[in-house]
Order: structure tokens, then sequence, then C-alpha cells
């Protein structure tokens, strides 16, 4: 029961009170780049949710069982990359298989989900900052920053929708009120902070 | 000395180590991408790549089809799509058909759109002050707050739907920029009066009517200095004009100019009829009397 409520904690910390895109400022290339519309944003939050599960619970077992015991931590970055690589090309291939229009749609931001930090950030927090010591901690916090990374994407892509219809000044149009809608989201997302303590 | 061996020994174990390591990983990744491309595999025509760098890369959709790509495919799977990017013109046309190995048939001459009103903010009447969003989609949705039902609105529906920069509102009045128009057709599809018409431009300026009231004369006055009142001058004295739907209209496919045009043109009790194209003189202002009835 203890176990459960660490991870129910754990969950909701990394979903909301420490979430990457808002706290971490992680993968907002992305988060500009693809909020365009809603069912596209949540399609992309899908895609990086699942790489980050996958690489997340991969790399941790190859850190624990593997890096560790060897004394090769040195090593982690290019297995990390290895990792999220194939990853991100499994997703590629699994999307541009059964979702032509979704794959047209996300364009080069698919491929590109292989260089996004949010990814390789879970992987370093899980095995280097957080040394996560077990395989469920590991798996809901990369899970949970996938899906804190959904719920970021689709928050900002539903308000750009309603902003295409606003009265926006000329010279704030387009990336200008982007960024700005980007800064007061954050804004009051960190007011989750010390909700949870440490 | 024995320290430096030693840190050398360390240095190549742990590297065996950690190569073996990376090499393992890699061909483990290897293996299941292999697999997996075998079986997600995707048959995509090479000629799709090719006709996709021919055409503009604008996704205008003057094709009828969301983007460029899309029309790529349709025209690789279904050839009679041939020749309908306009923004690419002849020389995209011929590389397409030298990719898909077809010949061209002849074309007719370049649409060009063409809006059917001339009414400038000063022309116009308003009922009213409209202050809603600023869109001609939602202007038009209510009842007249500019007096003339047919007339351009001005909000820049047409200008945003450009993807060439070549349709703008000036003082109130939306105007092409022949010069770099492509022809793709957007404005006319992006205005909710449907003012914007597509004319094969078989001169360079082409003569029109530039109103679409279909009221009657005295109506139509009553809207707007510089409507057509459907008099039947133009008709007396050119073959050219014909009067429907108490509106005077050209027929642009058996479009010649003529000097009896150009008489009905200066005869013309408001003006309405101009020279739209690259190098069209600018419209007269309309005749005294008009003014005079106005007032």
């Amino acid at each position: 029961m203890d176990k459960m409520y660490v991870l129910l904690m754990g969950f909701l910390s990394v979903v909301i009170v420490n979430n990457f895109v808002f706290t971490r400022f992680l993968g907002t290339c992305p988060y500009i780049g693809v909020s365009g519309r809603i069912d596209t944003a949540f399609g992309m939050g899908l895609a990086v949710t699942f790489v980050t599960t996958l690489s997340g619970v991969l790399t941790w077992l190859i850190d624990f069982y593997i890096l560790k015991p060897f004394g090769l931590e040195i090593t982690n970055y290019i297995c990390y990359i290895v990792v999220i690589a194939g990853a991100v090309q499994l997703v590629e291939m699994y999307v541009r298989k059964f979702f032509p229009s979704l794959y047209d749609s996300f364009g080069i931001f698919l491929p590109l989900i292989s260089t996004n930090c949010v990814i390789l950030g879970v992987c370093l927090l899980i095995n280097v900052f957080w040394l996560t010591d077990n395989l469920p901690e590991a798996a809901v916090l990369s899970a949970g920053a996938g899906i804190g990374f959904t719920l970021a994407i689709c928050i900002m892509a539903g308000i750009r929708e309603d902003l295409d219809l606003a009265d926006v000044p000329q010279s704030l149009k387009g990336a200008p009120i982007t960024l700005i809608t980007a800064g007061l989201l954050t804004l009051a997302f960190m007011g989750f902070a010390g909700m949870i303590k440490q | 000395m024995m320290f430096v061996l030693a840190n050398q020994i360390g240095i190549w174990t742990h590297a065996a180590n950690a190569g073996i390591t990376l090499v393992v990983l890699g061909f483990f990744f290897a293996i299941v991408l292999l697999i997996a491309s075998e079986k997600l595999k995707v048959q995509r025509d090479v000629r799709i790549e090719k006709v996709l760098a021919a055409l503009p890369g604008a996704n205008c959709g003057a094709c009828g089809f969301a983007g460029c790509q899309n029309y790529a495919e349709a025209v690789v799977a279904n050839p009679i799509l041939l020749g309908k990017c306009a923004p690419g013109g002849l020389a995209t046309l011929e590389k397409i058909a030298q990719t898909l190995n077809l010949q061209i048939s002849e074309s007719g001459p370049p649409q060009r759109p063409v809006v059917f009103c001339r009414a400038r903010t000063a022309d116009k009447i308003f009922c009213a002050k409209y202050e809603g969003i600023p869109t001609c989609l939602s202007a038009n949705a209510l009842p007249n707050a500019q007096a003339c039902k047919f007339g351009c609105l001005g909000f820049s529906d047409c200008t945003r739907a450009c993807r060439f920069d070549s349709i703008h509102i000036i003082d109130g009045l939306a105007t092409v920029n022949y010069d770099r128009c492509t022809g793709c057709g957007a404005c006319a599809r992006a205005c909710p009066r449907n003012i914007i018409k597509m004319v094969p431009f078989s001169y360079e300026n082409m003569m029109t009517v530039a109103c679409s009231n279909k009221e009657t004369g005295k109506v139509t006055r009553s809207m707007c200095s510089v409507g057509c009142i459907a008099c039947g001058l133009c008709t007396k004295q050119s073959d050219l004009f014909i009067i429907k739907d108490n509106l005077a209209q050209i027929n642009f496919e058996a479009y010649q100019p003529s000097a009896q045009a150009e008489v009905a043109m200066n005869k013309c009790p408001t003006g309405v009829i101009v020279y739209r194209g690259k190098t069209a003189p600018p419209p007269r202002p309309p005749a005294e009397k008009t003014i005079a009835a106005k007032a």
C-alpha cells in the first residue's frame, strides 16, 4: 500500500507539479511546433508517451543490469541515445504504416522526437539524478513524463485553436502570442510547486 | 611508470567492456528494426517524390487537394488530374508530364481572379458600424451593416487566403496585384460573397463590369454610388455586354476588345465598366449625374 502511494505521488508529481514542459522547459520544440490543432497535438503526445515509456524502461534495465555492475556509467549517454533512436524508428514505421494522415501532419517532428530533450531528460533523471532503484517506479515516472507532455501540448493546442479567432494585435500575431501564451501557461503550472513535499 | 602502466591496462579492460556492451546493444536494435522494417513496410512510388519536387510547394490548394504532397500522390495515381497546378504553370506541367511519360495537349488562357466590385470606402453607403470579429465571413453573417449585400466587405479574407501576397484591401476594396498573382483561386474560394471570380485572361487587360449587385437600378443607386444600375447603355453600344439579373455582364469566353466596347465604357453613367489586369488604367470617376443623384 505504501509502495502504491509512492508510485501515485510520483506519477502526479511528474505529470502536474514537475511537468517536464512547464517546469523544466524541455521539449518546447514540438510543444510550439505541433500544437496547431488538438488532434495532431494529441497524436504527437501519444507518440512521445510511447517513446518515453519504452526508452525509460529499457534504459533503466540497461543502466541497472549492465552499466552499473560493470562500472560503465560513463557510456550512459551513448547507450540512451541508441535506445531512443531505435524506439523512435519503431514508432515512425508504425505510424507510417497505420496512420498515414497523422504521419503527414507530423512532418519533420516525428523523426525529431529522437532529439526531443524530454526523452533524454527522462532517461537521465531516472537513472542519474533521481537514482530510481526499482522498475515499477522507473516505468511510472517515464510514462508520467510522456503523459505530462501530452497534457501540456493539448492545453496549448486548445488555446491556440481559440486564438485563431481572437483579435490579436498585428505586431503579436503568430509566434509572439504563442510564446506569451506558453509563458502564462507556465506561470499557472508553477502554482502547483510545493503541493507535494519532497 | 607502474602507475601509468596500470592505468593503461585499466583503460583497455574498461574500453573492451564498453565496446562489447555497445556492439551488443547496437546489434540488438539493428535486428529489432530490421524485423520491424520488414513487417511494417510501406510501398511508395518513386515518381511521387519526383512530382513533388517539380511542384511549387506553396500548398495553396488550387488543385483541389489539401497540399502539394496530396496532389502529387493523386496525379501519379490518376493522370487525368494533370495540369491542375495553377501556380506552377506550364513549366511544372511539363516536368510532371515528363515524369509520368505523358504528352501535353493544348490548354486555354490562364485563369485570373477578378473582383466584381469597384466601391471604395468613399463610394459605399453604410447603415451601421460593424464592430464584430474582423473577417468577411462573420461580417457577411450579419444583416447589412454595409448597405450593399453584394459589395466587397474589405475584411481581408482573400488577403489571408492568398499564399502569394497578391491581393490586398486598398481603401476598403480587394485589389489584385496581377504581377504576382498565379491564378490559384484561393481568394475566389475564400470570398463569402462570391464576388471574386476566376476569369480566363485571353488578353493582358480584360474589360469587366465590376459590380455584382442584382437589385434593380433604383435600389442599387440607394446603396452605392458606383454600382451597375442595368440601364442598358452599354448593350446599345457593343454586343459584348448583356443584361442579366439587373446586371450588365460580359461573356469572357468570347471576349474581344473593340472600339465600341471602349465607347460603352466611357458612356457608362456610374463608371462601373473598368479594365482589370497587369497594365490596367485606373477606373474613371463616376459621371457627375450619379453623384448628384446620390446627394
